[in-house]
């Protein structure tokens, strides 16, 4: 093991802190990304689990994968944490293939993992439990620093089975962060909390990620990638059908706003002067330009003496967006959004 | 600053002391479940008293190969000890918790495999041990002597015990479901122990010279040798062992499973 320290000193702890990482155990050659998958491909006998998956994440963000259940979101996960083969495709992780058991100790040294169940040994103590896996690090976290980070001071002298779902899912943080990863896998880190809970993960994942950890989360809660991640990649039958910051997500979609109103008495939809459609006693009309839309609107129902009774006008949350991109069947099916309403 | 660079720059521990953590966390564990623990020592401790009420007493017979009662199945459940603790509750406890996840956990951290398996292969033989001293304690007390090679014990103990472990692994490699485990387990056992004379002396020629074959015949010989009839190793037995060892772990190695889902 180099001892050297090369004299580059940053202003940024978290940039030195890689670097020293870096010289200090790296995988392979330094690494551009954190992680780099192209072309991935894993089937289940006849079920195409993940179909041609591609994306990179940088060093240092937090991306989510988000997608319903069965979107294909954990095997690709599991396949970048070494735990499943791939049917095809290249997959680099902190520079180095996750497939390959010859790479597989100095990896897991950089890299820490939240499986999505709770397994911990029954009969330890927290503290105990932490202090165990600690020891399979080179340099791992301060044991106490780390109870302290999810909260379980005050339980650790506990033994597992006799903590709450909550408190082991929080115990099982920790396990992940107590080598202290430069890359940090999260499989549905916050399904089952409480509010309160969720929010205070998701406090500790950013504090993660301020400190240098490049983080990769699944998710299926598009407000948790919303108000976690960096970059999102939707994933909906074994692929990605959108990808990009959390606020860009869902591109023109996004942008569509919703005219809805209730049909005077005496007209049909047909007799608008813009497409639209019923459901629920109301019509919506969706447009990209509501200024024109509805003085287009209103000064057909005054020249005709009529009003538009309840008239509202919204956008498109990112909960419908995320709905619309993950109902229907991938991203070379155009969406018409007369058809793609789900609601 | 500094620590973090301190930190990032400490070698590995190495592998003996890396081991001594596994070996000490795993033996914590275990004594953390008491229940667990007991019923571990008393199952064999219960046996030989049982056996000890019933045959106490007694000089020896050639239905015994002269020995007395007592003297024959001192060695016989010693050697049944073994195979509860390292075959029976290893393939059994392994089941378990690839089943609850707890082996994939342990594949998601550097520790290397062969420290783990070395670390569980440590607590059979501790638990082993304790088996077989109070075995041969309790056997005092019904008056049969100490054995007569202690070191020829102390290795038969450890060669069997990784042999058992090795095939209990094995087992657990080929169990799919947990809830299955303890059938399969005893279904192999309970067979195997009963043609290899743990519970009664067998006189047919043909069935022994099957259960030599087996891996529990040679190891009750080798033990009930080196217990009662001051001999030293039987050097035929052991290589049948040792045999039986190597199956046990080719198998593991090639098939065992830390992921509860399959691909």
């Amino acid at each position: 093991m180099r001892t050297e320290v090369r004299n580059e000193v940053s202003p940024v702890p978290t940039q030195v802190r890689n670097e020293v990482r870096n010289q200090g155990r790296a995988v392979g050659p330094p690494a551009p990304s954190a992680v780099m998958v192209a072309g991935l491909r894993k089937s289940y006998g006849a079920v195409q689990a993940v179909r041609d998956v591609s994306f990179t994440v940088e060093d240092g963000e937090i991306f989510a994968l988000l997608g319903p259940n069965g979107a294909g979101k954990t095997t690709t996960l599991e396949i970048l944490e070494g735990f499943r083969t791939r049917d095809a495709g290249r997959v680099e992780v902190l520079g180095a293939d996750p497939g390959d058991r010859a790479a597989g100790r100095a990896l897991r040294e950089q890299i820490g993992l939240v499986l999505q169940d709770i397994a911990v040994e029954p009969y330890l103590t927290v503290r105990e439990t932490l202090a165990r896996n600690a020891g399979y690090y080179p340099a791992p976290r301060d044991v106490d620093e780390v109870i302290g980070l999810v909260g379980l001071t005050e339980h650790e002298r506990r033994k597992v089975r006799a903590l709450s779902g909550g408190q082991q899912r929080r115990l099982d943080l920790a396990l992940g962060l107590i080598g202290d990863p430069r890359l940090l896998f999260l499989d549905e880190p916050t399904t089952g909390f409480d509010p309160n809970a969720r929010r205070d993960a998701w406090q500790i994942v950013r504090n993660l990620r301020d400190a240098g950890t490049t983080i990769v989360l699944t998710t299926h809660y598009m407000d948790e990638a919303q108000a976690l991640a960096d970059r999102v990649a939707v994933m909906s039958g074994g692929r990605i059908v959108a990808e990009g910051p959390p606020s860009t997500i869902g591109g023109r979609d996004a942008a569509r706003a919703r005219i809805r109103f209730v049909l005077p008495d005496g007209y049909t939809a047909a007799d608008l002067p813009l497409p639209a459609q019923a459901g629920h006693g109301l019509v919506t009309v969706e447009t990209t330009e509501p200024t024109e839309a509805l003085h287009q609107l209103t000064g057909w129902a005054l020249r005709r003496g009529t009003v538009l009774d309840r008239l509202t006008v919204d956008r498109a949350t990112l909960e419908d967006v995320y709905l619309r991109l993950t109902s229907g069947s991938g991203p070379d099916v155009p969406e018409p959004l007369t058809k793609g309403s789900t609601r | 600053m500094s620590t973090a660079a301190y930190r990032a720059h400490r070698a590995r521990r190495n592998d003996l002391a890396l081991l001594w953590h596994q070996v000490r966390y795993e033996q914590l564990s275990f004594w953390r479940n008491p229940q667990n623990a007991i019923f571990t020592f008393a199952f064999p401790v219960v046996f030989i008293v049982i056996l000890g009420a019933l045959f106490h007493g007694g000089t020896g017979s050639s239905y015994f190969y002269g020995l007395s009662t007592m003297q024959y199945y001192v060695p016989t459940i010693a050697a049944l000890s073994v195979l509860g603790s390292c075959y029976g509750q290893l393939a059994v406890m392994l089941a378990a918790r690839r089943q609850n996840g707890i082996l994939k956990r342990v594949r998601a951290t550097p520790l290397p495999a062969w420290t783990y398996f070395l670390g569980l292969l440590a607590h059979c033989v501790m638990v082993s041990a304790v088996d077989v001293a109070l075995i041969v304690g309790i056997g005092r007390l019904y008056g049969v002597p100490l054995p007569a090679n202690w070191p020829a014990v102390a290795m038969a103990l450890v060669l069997g015990a990784a042999c058992f472990c090795a095939l209990g692994v094995a087992v657990a490699s080929l169990i799919r479901n947990s809830e299955a485990a303890p059938a399969v387990v005893q279904l192999i056992l309970f067979p195997l122990v009963f043609i290899s004379g743990t519970y009664l002396p067998i006189h047919s020629a043909t069935l022994n010279q099957i259960a030599g074959f087996l891996p529990v015949r040679p190891f009750n010989e080798v033990l009930i040798g080196s217990f009662a009839q001051h001999s030293g190793l039987a050097w035929r037995n052991l290589g049948v062992l040792l045999a039986w060892g190597a199956i046990g772990a080719f198998v593991a190695i090639r098939r065992f499973r830390w992921d509860p889902r399959p691909e």
